[in-house]
Parts: C-alpha cells; structure tokens; sequence
C-alpha cells in the first residue's frame, strides 16, 4: 500500500522532471561545453574573461543591483500581503487580481512607460515645473534610481504572490494563542508570525534576484551608461557569433547566481533562528 | 488474409499517388523564403518589390520578418543542415561575419549583372548591395540656439556653442569614427589613424570630452527617435530613414550628412538553399529594377545602385537619399572590414570606458 502510493507520487513528477532534463538541464550542460570547447579543449574564453576587468566587474554591478532590487521588493511586498491575508476571501482575489495586472503587460512596454513617466519632459517634471518647485527639469530617467524603480514595479507582483501564498498557510490562532499566553501584539507579531512567513518572503526574494540578474532590457532603457548587466555582454557577443565567449560569461553568470542564493539561504535561516530566539524584551 | 493484404495494397498505392501529385503542385507553384526587416520595410517591400517578382517571375516569396539576432539563427540553419531561407538581407557588420563563417553562396554575376553595370563596390564575392543606409547627425532645430546652425561633429561636440542634451548610440562603430572627425582628422584618414594605437587612444581621449554631455546610450533605432521627439535630447545621430517619422509626426527635425557614416546592405544567398536558380533571379531583380527602386525610395530613403535610379526623380526627394551625389560626396564609407576585424577588442575598451 505504501509503496504503491510512493510509485503514483513520484510517477506524477516524471513530466516535470522530463522537462527540466530536456529543456534545462541538457541546454545547460551545452553552453558548459561551447564555453570550453572550441571546437577542441580550451581555457581561452575563461581566460580572457578573468584576465579583463570589465566582466567581473560588470558581474559585480549585476549582483548589487538584483540585490537591492530583491531587498525592496521584499520589504515593499512584505506590508501588502500581510495587508491581503487579513481579509475576508472574496476581497483576497480582488486584491490579487489586482497585484496580477501589471504583469500582463510586456516588460519592454513596461520599461517604455517609465520613460514617459521620467522623463525630462515627462509627466512627474511636467507636474514639479508646473507646480513651481523647479524650474529646470529634474534628471530622473537614465539613472541608476530609474533602473531600481522600474525593476522594482516589474518584479514587485511576484514577490507578493509568493510572499501572500507563504502567510495563507500560517494559522493566525497561533497569534492568538501567543497573545493568551501574555505576549504583546508586536512581540507576537515579531517572535510568532515573521518567523514563520519569514521563509515564503525569502523564497520571493531569491526568485526576484534570479529573474533581475538576466534583465537586461529595462537597465538598457532607463539606465545611465554605468547601468550595464551580464545579460547585456551575453546579446552583445552572441550577436557577434562568439557563442564560446558568450558561454562562457552565461557560465559565470550562472555559477554567481547560485553562489549567491546558497548565500541568501544561509543568511536568512540564520536571522529567522534569532528572530524566534534571541532579543528577549 | 489475402484480402487484407490486397487492401492494404490498395491504400498503400493511394496515398503515393496523391503524395506524388502533391509534389508536382509544389513543383509548379514555386516560392522562395525571404528573410527581411519586418516593419514599415516589410510592408512597402511586399508591394514594391515581391508582387512584381511574382507577376515576372511566377516565383512566390514567403517573407520571414528578421530579428536582431538573424545571424546566430542563420549559423544554426546552416550547420544543422536544415536551410529555411532562400535569400536574405545582410548588414553590412554581418556581412563579413557571415564570410568568415562559410554562411552564404558565392553570387554568380554572370545572371545576377551579365552587363557589369554595378559599381564595382557593391559587387562583393558572396552578396549584391542593395541599398544603402547613413548614421548622421539629426538635429532638433526648435532647440537650436537663435541663428545658429549645426554642421559637423565638431559642433556636436561644441557644447557652449550648442548647449543641450544629446544621446550617442551605445557602440563603438560609428561613434569613434564621428570623434575623430570631429577632432579634425580628415575622412579619408579616419580609419587609418584608427588603426593605430595612438589614433585609438585619440578617438577615445575626444570621446571624453563629450561623455558628461551624453544623456544616454541608445540601443535601438526606434529609441532614439523616441528620444529626440519627447525632447529627451535636442542632438542625436541615427539612421537617415527615421528622419521621416520624426518630420511625418510634425518634429521640427534636420538632417546633418556633414560627417555621416554610410554603410551598405546587402542581400545574400544563404548557403545549402534548395532554390539556388530563384534565389538568384530574386537578387538581380531586388538589386537592378531602376523604376522598382524609385518607387522604393517614395516610401523609405534606402536606395540602391541600380543603374539610371536618379533618372526622373523628384529632385527634392533626391536630396534626401544618402546615395545622392551630393550627400555621398560629405559622408565617410563605413568600413565593415575595420570592424570585422578590431570589433572585439575595441568593445571591450568601449565597455570599459563606458563604465569609468
């Protein structure tokens, strides 16, 4: 019984599974080997990407970026779900379906849009000079801040979703019971529900930091000259032919994307330890 | 059980017949695959260009509108052997790319231009030119200063003189030629000083001067039409043919040729096609009909070389073509062999520079 009940779980996997052999794994052990052989063993491409100080440099300047784009979408989306799961169902679905409809829009018309927002003559300085609080247009567009903003607003749905079906688990009797047994409302909050949610909210941020370290369209659009992603680099030599070279720059890219959300997974198991541990009031 | 077999005979024999006559309609109704720019190109070339081959020719093409990244698709197509492209568009970067690579068919002048009536720059070994595109320097005139009149690089870079902001595409092509212009290095010198180390650091070293000026980087034709009509920047240079958006959309907008990078496209036969013969009639058609050609050129300003183009054309519409004597004789000859060649290692300076 048991062990037939084992068979229909995993055998419920096998399409998934299949998949993600066929379409990812298998393609990404392809690019492993075009950054390696070329068409015979070489280290040239590895070499001349650690010799320069432009890729790890702009590896660097990937990483910071979806970091911070991931900590404001964190913090940002952490409020509205908490703010969705305490209502009655039916306004639950409204609310979602209202975080849902940005993303059916493109992220290019996305981007688009924060152009027209930002811009010099945009609508927010059209606004500021109108109102008389300046008469020189503000340089917001093609700014590092245009990127953060623009990336945020594109990734925030996701993080909430993720953030929200993390809290619908979490039973709110818990609180109560926390609240019975002499606890103040923050300290319940702070040592009962921001433990447990803590883990969908962190779940959210990484997916947030993995999808931002491949943008590359909305830094291109709204961004300053510094604002150059690893994706960037990629297009630019795949659309030379240099699949080896563009290979190899997707491998580190890859390999920095896991280092840091092995990275991200430490440090919050740590937090949520102390969170639910220490700082006795 | 005889029975059966004969049955099965019987359906084995129909179905060859009627896969055998599928064929000969698909003999008789040839057609090409076309590779091109989709858009407002695609548009105007399936009425100028593919309806008139099809009525001479009894050749349908089947139009595959090209993304950006056609070069990496061709070279896919190509080594696996699986061809889907009859003939297609290449620009002039890609063309020698595309040598390199062993990606096209060698072009056969003897049918494509028997009389040798192509100037002898557009007939290269494995592509036919057909048209030509400039990146020049376009300028808001609303924004300009009071009586004055912007006319070369060098006034580009004059940012007293010029105040305002500007935009700069973000590649080296093009953009360390404009700067050397602009510190004075005559244009037929350009790429011989860029040959050199010092004259790669000269380009650069002017680059400087002008980088705290440049709002942004454009990426994207269609950006930097978007920037110089939201006011974005007042001095950009782009491609000649999104002049007329601009003016269509009632910017005040002018065109510099002073100084303008003209590259060539070209129109390639990719290698291993099954339709060698249609291919090539689709070439010289495309590259040698003069009255095609200046019905082209009402709609877009990419003209050719075909021979009498200039023959009874409107000369207020001849002024706007970049392969107008006029125009020709101020602009530089982009070198696609320059960059072919020095495009690696430059970008990556380029990359560099762009992030101090």
């Amino acid at each position: 019984m048991n062990a037939k009940k084992k068979f229909t779980s995993t055998w419920l996997l096998w399409p998934a599974l299949f998949m993600l052999v066929a379409f990812f794994l298998i393609p990404t052990l392809d690019i492993l080997r075009a950054s390696v052989y070329d068409p015979e063993f070489t280290t040239k491409h590895f070499a001349k990407l650690l010799g320069s100080n432009v890729y790890l440099d702009v590896l660097w300047r990937t990483i910071r970026l979806s970091v911070i784009v991931a900590l404001i979408c964190a913090v940002i989306a952490y409020p509205i779900s908490y703010f969705i799961v305490q209502r009655p169902r039916k306004q639950q679905i409204f609310f979602l379906f209202l975080v849902f409809i940005p993303l059916w829009m493109s992220v290019l018309i996305r981007s688009y849009a924060w152009m027209v927002v930002l811009g010099r003559e945009g609508m927010i300085n059209a606004l500021l000079i109108g109102l008389g609080f300046t008469d020189e247009p503000v340089k917001m567009l093609f700014t590092t801040g245009a990127v953060y903003v623009a990336m945020v607003q594109i990734l925030l749905p996701i993080q909430i979703v993720t953030c929200y079906s993390a809290m619908t688990e979490i039973d709110l009797d818990l609180m109560r019971a926390a609240r019975i047994l002499g606890a103040k409302p923050w300290q319940a909050i702070r040592r009962v529900f921001l433990p447990l949610s803590l883990d969908g909210t962190v779940t959210g941020a990484i997916i947030v930091f993995m999808l931002s370290m491949g943008f590359f369209i909305t830094p291109a659009l709204v961004g300053g000259r510094k604002d150059i992603m690893m994706a960037n680099l990629i297009e630019f030599q795949v659309q030379q032919l240099n699949w080896g070279f563009a290979a190899a720059i997707s491998i580190v890219l890859l390999i920095g994307t896991v280092l840091c959300v092995i990275i991200i997974k430490r440090l919050s198991k740590i937090l949520i330890r102390r969170l639910v541990g220490g700082g006795h009031a | 059980m005889t029975k059966l077999l004969k049955q099965f005979a019987k359906v084995a024999v129909a179905t060859l017949v009627v896969a055998g006559s599928a064929n000969l309609a698909l003999a008789a109704d040839k057609e090409i695959t076309f590779s091109g720019s989709g858009g407002v190109v695609g548009k105007v070339s399936k009425e100028v260009w593919w309806g008139p081959y099809t009525e001479a020719t009894g050749t349908k093409i089947n139009h595959v509108a090209a993304e950006a990244k056609r070069m990496p698709q061709l070279e896919a197509m190509v080594k696996s052997g699986n061809v889907l492209w009859d003939a297609m568009e290449v620009s002039a970067s890609d063309y020698p790319l595309g040598v390199k690579k062993g990606l096209f068919e060698a072009i056969d002048y003897s049918l494509v231009d028997p009389d040798n009536q192509l100037p002898a720059d557009t007939r290269e070994e494995f592509g036919v030119a057909y048209a030509a595109y400039s990146q020049v320097l376009i300028v808001r005139t609303d924004k300009l200063p009071d009586g004055k009149k912007m006319e070369s690089w060098a006034d580009f870079w004059d940012v007293e003189n010029f105040p305002g902001p500007r935009a700069l595409r973000g590649r080296a092509e093009d953009n360390l030629e404009f700067a050397l212009l602009a510190d004075g290095v005559p244009a037929e010198d350009i790429y011989k000083v860029l040959s050199t180390e010092e004259g790669l650091d000269r380009a650069f070293a002017k680059l400087d001067e002008i980088k705290p000026h440049i709002t942004t980087w454009w990426t994207s034709g269609a950006q930097s039409v978007q920037l110089l009509s939201d006011g974005e920047v007042y001095f950009c240079p782009s491609y000649n043919g999104r002049i007329t958006t601009l003016v269509s959309s009632g910017i005040p907008a002018e065109i510099v040729w002073n100084g303008g990078a003209m590259h060539k496209s070209y129109i390639a036969i990719p290698k291993g096609t099954e339709h060698l013969k249609e291919a090539t009639e689709y070439v010289k058609f495309r590259t040698t009909s003069a009255d095609r050609m200046r019905e082209y050129v009402t709609h877009l300003p990419y003209p050719g070389w075909a021979p009498g183009l200039f023959d009874g054309m409107d000369p207020k519409m001849a002024a706007n073509m970049p392969t107008f004597p006029a125009n020709q004789k101020v602009q530089f000859s982009a070198s696609a062999e320059f960059w072919a060649e020095n495009l690696d290692a430059i970008q990556e300076r380029w990359t560099e520079w762009l992030l101090q």
